[in-house]
């Protein structure tokens, strides 16, 4: 019953609804408080409100992809410097304001890329970007510094014709932008496409053999994020009338980071409270208080990061949770995709190995493995622990590991292939420890499987999840379809491992690889795997490799086996003639010789 | 069943798990495994490839943390004690994965297995006793070793921690049938001088049933069948560990 | 010869400051970024020593001992729990540096404090009158580079840090106590850092924020040179000379920034830095 799922949803509306009532009750606020506040709060408070947005970049970079950045600071001190350079240095038309404007957006998505570009490259690591996003900022300033007239130099730049508005026309301006940037986040974080950013951050692996490249994913938001910057940098400048090149530094950087772990990474007010109150707060009190406000500040930070690693924020959510049961969230209707026609049997061979060799160093892991795979056939690659069969399977499905040989996935030779251009030739890689996204969702996680076929919206939830008929049967079979909404850290060991299943099922792969899928779970549960398996290869026409260590389960489903010994494919049969042979039997008692 | 094997009087047993759950992340490897290993007792524990014999190893030496049941070493609850602990206690291991420093030398491979440097000279001898090519390579990076050294190496080193249980985990794969002798006999010589529990984890069915008093077969992460060793078990066995 | 002469000692200084941050990142894989307070307590401790009316060299094994007994509590407070999550450890260091930063300023105030000359005057080599100081830097990073040889390789101590380093879950499964390892590795590469912010005095000034300066650099440096020492020297004169050579023929601003940019390529091109080369 695809349609099990109760109620069909209005479409997007719900998902949108509630943060744009917050987000007028916000603005509302925005627009009223210049009549409340003396002179200094409305001041400050402008400045704190653009803060605010900046912190929700940081916080949508950092909080929900996993990448700590300092970078921000120096993407707003690039689009605020544009506009203070065109102001002073070339006009102040409306003209000029307009190029100033799109200047302050586009330079620093220039410079975005770049940091993108150095960031994010297959094998780069989180530390990496951080220190990419540290050495930034301080090369803008060291720039800043020897920009001469044209920067103003250590002493900035001021005395340029800004907006024609007084002090509460700014303020609202400020508090309209922050609304709006706050308001995009939130939707954007809870929409389908939004998930992509937890995916991320919970398993970049799982997401690059999902075909979808974390690397790509991580360098556009980088590079939309120092726009969002750099339009903050203007009305920054716009609004203070003064750009100074501590606006670009990387203590600026730091300072933002401190805000969004104080508010709470990870969620969209926190950080937005996080800002405006720290750095009101701040300014009221560092007048008084001076050295004892920034201790009492860095104090915090500390424990925070190391007790309350979501933040106050995070804190009260999941108090909040924990006294009110989660409401649950309507589960999307699971729609059957039409079944593609089985793929002729016996066609050209969906996987070609030639000669496969990998050393590590002096050792020797795999040596002139010879192997090839049809449509329709269930190869099971056996041997002893040691023998290279994850090896082997990781030079298969990552052609940037480096090795002797060749591979050919559908015809095409996959060296240097990242693993999410061998996914996009039809390969789907199922990993002995279930890799699935633990923060989020069922529905989620099987969506962002179709995520490289079925674009996922950027604005709300989708009400229906299409799925291929065989990864529906998977839920089916073990229960999951009506565990849709709930979370995957949740699931039981089986689940998890059955809900992977399902994903790299719904790639609509031609090739599957599946390293001990069975590892740990029940005899239930081993033939519902067992049965899906064979429905893939015999009515489907996919081509299967299994690394297992089960051979019960070999014998039931193999069409063919293979077995690894020291590196080295020994024998490459029929399950009969496997079973029945003497050298494997000499392999698992352990009397025979490398 | 096993478990229910009466310890020696006065001293408790050196190893003894009751009801042992324990795994990696969230998937349970073993399942209520209960085991136990007498003072002067070699126990081999057979099974496949990925029945849990390596974990159960691991989580014997606290590497692993318990997941449910009691791991008693020497009679001392090991739950919450770090593996250094327990080395204290006497439990000396010899790994298969990454089971040496290739790129330290043999004799800094032996040194790191002691307490103090002041032992070091008696306890090179020792392991020289047993493995005499050792006493020439002691500068040499262990990772230059070739297989079969490796592996005397890694079983010297955990000889030299003196003890009163040793875990050996596959010690015997890929060896020559004469290495595979020796290192039965170096087995059998040291439990014969100072008494050493052993748990053997083994693929090598002659081997194990050439050095053991009892045996077990893990599969899936249970305590399929035991028995006591002998000749005629091996068929018996063999129906269990074959395709 | 001058511009030679300066590359050496200024690979000296990068040398000098980056070491403690290397040995606690070598062993711990934990960015220390309050490294910059662990300079500024160092300096502060020449600051102490010579109110005191003690010799100006006492001031070294003061500001070890501090260094030390100050890095033995952050390890137990704030490190020990962050293992496991190194971009944390990052954040909540950089916290314990504004704490420690703001604790000076209201001991000290925020003004430049003076300290006693270690060693003044110039000396005469091959032609020009040198700073003696900056050549004993030279001496002084080849002291703490061999010492901190002599502690990996000639000692149980440093036995059992490399083998933390190359395989934990081993040296665990031998009975080496980790914990004890890393608390004595953080202990001793805060000392360092601390003993480096007096070596720093007669270069720099001495404020509460001055070891932020440094920081970068010395960061960017350990990042290169990946956990060993000899690839930090090597890192410290490539870097020393690229430093020199820019500062003095383009622009001193650039040549300050040169280094973070250096190696931010270095390692887009070559992730593991020049731990392999």
């Amino acid at each position: 019953m695809p349609d099990r799922s109760t109620a069909t949803r209005p479409g997007l509306a719900p998902a949108v609804l509630a943060p744009v009532a917050l987000a007028l009750a916000a603005a509302a606020l925005v627009w009223v408080a210049p009549e409340m506040l003396d002179t200094f709060s409305v001041n400050v408070l402008t400045r704190s409100l653009l803060y605010a947005a900046l912190a929700v970049t940081v916080d949508l970079l950092w909080g929900f992809t996993g990448i700590l950045t300092f970078g921000q600071a120096a993407f707003f001190g690039a689009g605020a410097y544009a506009t203070a350079i065109v102001l002073t240095h070339l006009g102040s038309s409306p003209a000029w304001v307009l190029a100033a404007l799109a200047l302050s957006v586009l330079v620093p998505m220039a410079l975005g890329a770049l940091v993108g570009w150095l960031s994010f490259h297959h094998g780069s690591t989180p530390l990496y970007a951080s220190v990419i996003s540290l050495v930034f900022p301080i090369v803008v300033t060291q720039l800043v510094y020897s920009g001469g007239e044209w920067t103003g130099s250590s002493s900035g730049l001021v005395g340029y014709d800004t907006l024609p508005l007084d002090l509460p026309g700014f303020f609202r301006l400020a508090g309209i932008f922050a609304v709006l940037v706050a308001l995009g986040a939130w939707v954007f974080v809870r929409s389908d496409a939004g998930k992509l950013l937890v995916a991320v951050r919970d398993n970049d692996a799982r997401c690059s053999y999902l075909g979808i490249s974390p690397t790509r994913v991580s360098a556009l938001l980088t590079v939309a994020l120092a726009g969002v910057a750099g339009l903050t940098g203007f009305l920054f400048a716009q609004a203070s009338g003064v750009v100074a090149p501590e606006n670009t530094g990387f203590l600026f950087g730091t300072e933002l980071v401190i805000w969004v772990a104080l508010g709470g990474r990870g969620t969209v007010l926190g950080p937005v409270l996080g800002a405006v109150a720290i750095d009101y707060a701040g300014a009221t009190l560092s007048g008084d208080l001076p050295f004892l406000w920034q201790l009492i500040l860095g104090s915090a930070f500390v424990v925070v990061i190391i007790l309350l690693p979501d933040g106050l924020a995070g804190a009260i959510r999941r108090g909040w949770t924990r006294v009110n049961a989660r409401r649950d969230a309507a589960a999307p209707a699971v729609v059957a995709l039409p079944a593609a026609g089985a793929a002729a049997g016996g066609a050209e061979p969906l996987l070609v190995v030639t000669g496969l060799g990998k050393r590590y160093g002096s050792l020797s892991v795999l040596d002139g493995i010879d192997l090839a795979v049809r449509p329709g056939e269930l190869v099971s690659l056996v041997g002893p622990n040691g023998a290279g069969k994850t090896t082997l399977m990781r030079c298969l499905s990552d052609g940037t590991e480096p090795y002797q040989g060749s591979v050919q996935v559908a015809g095409r030779n996959t060296r240097g292939m990242t693993p999410e251009r061998i996914v996009a030739l039809g390969l789907g890689r199922k990993f002995q420890v279930a890799s699935v996204f633990d923060s989020l969702s069922v529905a989620d996680c099987l969506r962002l499987a179709r995520a490289a076929r079925d674009r996922p919206s950027p604005l709300g939830a989708a009400a229906t999840l299409r799925l291929p008929a065989a990864s529906l049967d998977i839920l089916r079979l073990t229960g999951l379809d009506t565990a849709l909404v709930t979370p995957v850290r949740l699931l039981s060991h089986g689940q998890r491992q059955a809900l992977e299943l399902a994903m790299v099922v719904a790639l609509e792969p031609k090739l599957i690889l599946l390293d001990e899928p069975t590892a740990g779970l029940t005899k239930a549960e081993r033939t519902t795997i067992g049965t899906i398996l064979r429905r893939l290869t015999a009515d489907l026409g996919c081509a299967a490799v299994l690394v297992e260590h089960d051979l019960d389960f070999v014998r039931e489903i193999s069409t063919r086996v293979v077995v690894l010994h020291g590196g080295r494919l020994v024998l490459d049969g029929t399950v009969a003639e496997v079973v029945d042979s003497d050298l494997v039997r000499a392999v698992y008692a352990g009397a025979a010789h490398a | 069943m096993l478990d229910e094997t009466a310890p020696h009087a006065g001293t408790p047993p050196p190893l003894q798990l009751r009801d042992v759950t324990s795994g990696y992340g969230a998937a349970p490897v073993l399942h209520g495994v209960s085991l136990s290993v007498a003072p002067g007792e070699i126990v081999a524990l057979l099974g496949k490839n990925g029945m849990g014999k390596t974990t159960l190893l691991k989580t014997a030496l606290g590497i692993l943390p318990l997941k449910g049941g009691t791991v008693l070493v020497g009679g001392t609850a090991s739950a919450g004690l770090s593996p250094a602990r327990l080395v204290a206690l006497g439990v000396g291991y010899a790994p298969q994965e990454q089971p040496l420093f290739p790129d330290l030398t043999v004799r800094d491979n032996l040194r790191l297995a002691l307490r103090s440097d002041r032992d070091l000279a008696a306890g090179l001898d020792h392991a020289a006793s047993s493995f005499p090519f050792l006493r020439d390579r002691l500068r040499q990076r262990a990772g230059t070793l070739s297989g079969g050294e490796q592996k005397m190496l890694i079983l010297a080193r955990a000889l030299m921690m003196r003890p009163r249980l040793l875990l050996v985990d596959e010690i015997s794969e890929g060896l020559q049938p004469s290495v595979v002798a020796r290192i039965a006999a170096i087995l059998r010589a040291e439990r014969a001088e100072r008494g050493t529990a052993m748990l053997v984890v083994e693929q090598n069915l002659d081997f194990a049933l050439g050095v053991a008093d009892r045996w077990a077969v893990l599969k899936r992460g249970e305590i399929d069948d035991a028995g006591p060793s002998g000749p005629a078990m091996r068929g018996r066995i063999l129906e269990h560990l074959s395709i | 010869m001058l511009i030679l002469l300066d590359v050496v000692t200024t690979a000296a200084i990068l040398f000098i400051v980056s070491a403690g941050l290397l040995a606690i990142f070598g062993v711990l894989k934990i960015i220390n970024f309050a490294h910059g307070a662990w300079l500024t307590v160092g300096a502060y401790c020449a600051v102490v020593a010579a109110r005191l009316g003690l010799n100006p060299w006492a001031a070294l094994p003061l500001a070890f001992a501090v260094g030390a007994a100050l890095g033995t509590v952050a390890e137990w407070l704030i490190i020990r729990p962050l293992y496991r999550r190194p971009l944390d450890a990052i954040l909540a260091t950089w916290g314990l540096g504004i704490v420690i930063g703001q604790l000076i300023t209201l001991a000290f105030g925020r003004d430049v404090q003076i300290t006693p000359n270690l060693l003044g005057g110039t000396v005469a080599l091959f032609g020009l009158d040198y700073s003696l100081y900056r050549l004993f830097a030279v001496l002084a990073a080849v002291l703490i580079g061999g010492s901190c040889a002599a502690l990996l390789e000639g000692t149980r101590l440093g036995l059992k840090a490399r083998a933390v380093i190359m395989n934990e879950a081993l040296a665990r499964a031998l009975g080496i106590d980790t914990a004890r390892v890393r608390l004595a590795t953080f202990a001793i590469g805060a000392g360092l850092s601390a003993l480096a912010g007096v070596l720093l005095t007669p270069l720099t000034s001495v404020d509460p924020n001055m070891g932020v300066a440094w920081l970068i650099g010395a960061f960017m440096l350990v990042m290169v040179a990946g956990g060993s020492f000899a690839a930090l020297a090597v890192a410290c004169l490539v870097f020393g000379a690229v430093q020199v050579l820019v500062s003095t023929f383009v622009s001193p601003i650039l040549g300050s920034i040169s280094v973070a940019v250096l190696a931010a390529v270095v390692l887009r091109i070559s992730p593991r830095g020049f731990a392999r080369a």
